[in-house]
């Protein structure tokens, strides 16, 4: 009796040990919204809301989760690919070659240690700062006590074909290298890291966003987005309802992919791969 | 009634005022290749501010159909267009031009090469990897009739070649350079032709 019990107690304690398998899984398309007269470049969330900026009209505007408008920051010139820290949104101004910052305060021009020539792309981190500046062929970053500059025109490694967003994580810059058709990535010296997606026959990466696991970027003439690990190996290609994708961002598990051109809000989420649950 | 009269006098005024103005703008409308995305489309207009008074700018990135009116006392010429059309980044292809008194000036990619323009320098990418691609570069630019000097870098990948406008053109430049077998930014190289290159010299080709 006392062998039974103690054979019971050591397979029940086995099998809560069992370490779990983990079950792969891909992203899926699971909803898209229909925006009414937006082209979408860039998106960003405040307090949970979604904030997308409308290049073709000169505003950002606040949807609600059907995509309803439900406040507009207007008299912007060609806003792209934006980034929000707080309650502050930062606001890349292509035609003004400005920095813009709102908040509850109200609209304010972000110091830069340069002249800018058409910033499509800002990254906020902490107080870290970065800036794609498009025809400059470079990336601005603030480390919180200093600005550094890095790039110039060309195709080597570190080296830019028209830069269109940045992002800053933990400890690198990821630059979106839109016509070298590459994502590449710095340390926080400006040092070049590493490369990807230069092999996967893109053209113009527009927009990055990159997760804790993974890497996303928008292949905008191809109408794709594209999924890699974070060492550059291609996981997944999106292409449902994605046409002309420009910015994405992860809120709440989903993965939220704009359409500039017809002005779709894609959103998906990850699911266990058919078979192989 | 005298009110009236009044509004329907102030209407007409203003119409005619409208029509003045209108009357007083030149209307420009270029076909640019290479434009494909918001980014190349803004770009666009961003350089072409520099024009102060352009006015009613539009752009269609699918035609590449750019026009916009500016005003005729200032004298703006295609040459002007064009040059700033190369300045953002692209290539002008045809460029049109209905001016405030009535007449239309026109150019398009041939007569643009029969212009006397003087000397222009210009820089443009151009794939390659090493000192043999250098000398074929080169070579090849400078065998085009109105080429005055030609460099490249084989770490920028940069092309830099001064010409006579009235004589040439980048873009005939960057055809010759890619008949020699190198990728440009807006001429692939033959695969043949790319296929001839020695080993060292095979680059990594050029997306499109």
């Amino acid at each position: 009796m006392r062998k039974s019990i103690f054979i019971i107690f050591v397979l029940v304690f086995a099998s809560a040990c069992k370490e779990k398998v983990a079950v792969p899984k891909e992203w899926v398309l699971s909803k898209t919204i229909q925006l009414d007269g937006v082209n979408p470049i860039g998106l960003t969330q405040v307090n949970g809301s979604i904030w997308l900026s409308d290049g073709d009209h000169n505003r950002l505007v606040k949807i609600d989760e059907e995509g309803e408008i439900t406040e507009t920051i207007d008299s912007l010139d060609r806003p792209m690919h934006i980034d929000a820290i707080k309650e502050t949104i930062f606001i890349p101004e292509y035609g003004k070659d400005a920095i813009e910052t709102v908040d509850k305060k109200g609209r304010f021009v972000m110091q830069v240690s340069d002249s800018l020539d058409a910033p499509a792309g800002v990254s906020v981190y902490k107080n870290e700062r970065a800036i794609a500046d498009f025809y400059n062929n470079r990336v601005l970053y603030f480390d919180g006590a200093n600005w550094i500059s890095f790039g110039k025109e060309g195709k080597a490694e570190g080296e830019f074909y028209y830069p269109t967003d940045v992002q800053i994580t933990k400890d690198k810059i990821w630059v979106a290298d839109a016509y070298n058709n590459r994502v590449q990535a710095f340390d926080k010296k400006g040092a070049f890291l590493q490369m990807m997606g230069q092999d996967q026959k893109m053209n113009a990466a527009t927009g990055i966003f990159v997760s804790e696991n993974e890497v996303f970027v928008t292949d905008f003439e191809n109408n794709r987005v594209l999924v890699f690990d974070m060492s550059g190996v291609l996981l997944q290609i999106l292409k449902d309802q994605i046409e002309k994708p420009t910015d994405m961002m992860i809120k709440d598990d989903m993965l939220y992919i704009i359409n500039y051109r017809n002005g779709k809000l894609n959103l998906f989420d990850k699911r266990p791969i058919a078979g192989k649950e | 009634m005298k009110k009236s009269i009044i509004v329907s006098v102030l209407l007409m005024v203003i119409v005619v005022f409208s029509a003045v103005a209108q009357e007083g703008k030149d209307k420009f409308m270029v076909q640019v290749d290479g434009l494909g995305c918001p980014f190349c489309a803004y770009g666009l207009e961003k350089k072409f501010k520099e024009f102060k008074g352009i006015k009613n700018v539009k752009i269609d990135i699918e035609t590449g159909d750019f026009s916009f009116s500016y005003p005729a006392e200032k004298g703006l010429t295609l040459t002007d267009v064009e040059k700033q059309v190369e300045k953002a980044g692209y290539t002008p292809i045809t460029a049109k031009v209905e001016r405030a008194n009535g007449t239309v000036e026109e150019s398009s990619a041939m007569t643009m090469m029969k212009k006397t323009e003087g000397t222009i320098t210009k820089n443009v990418m151009v794939a390659g990897n090493c000192a043999m691609c250098e000398a074929r570069i080169t070579k090849a630019a400078e065998s085009v009739k109105g080429v005055s000097a030609v460099s490249w870098n084989k770490d920028t990948k940069i092309m830099n070649v001064s010409f006579d406008a009235g004589l040439t053109s980048l873009e005939k430049i960057e055809k010759e350079v890619a008949v020699a077998g190198h990728d440009t930014k807006n001429h692939q190289a033959h695969t043949d032709d790319y296929g001839d290159l020695p080993a060292c010299c095979k680059y990594e080709r050029l997306n499109y």
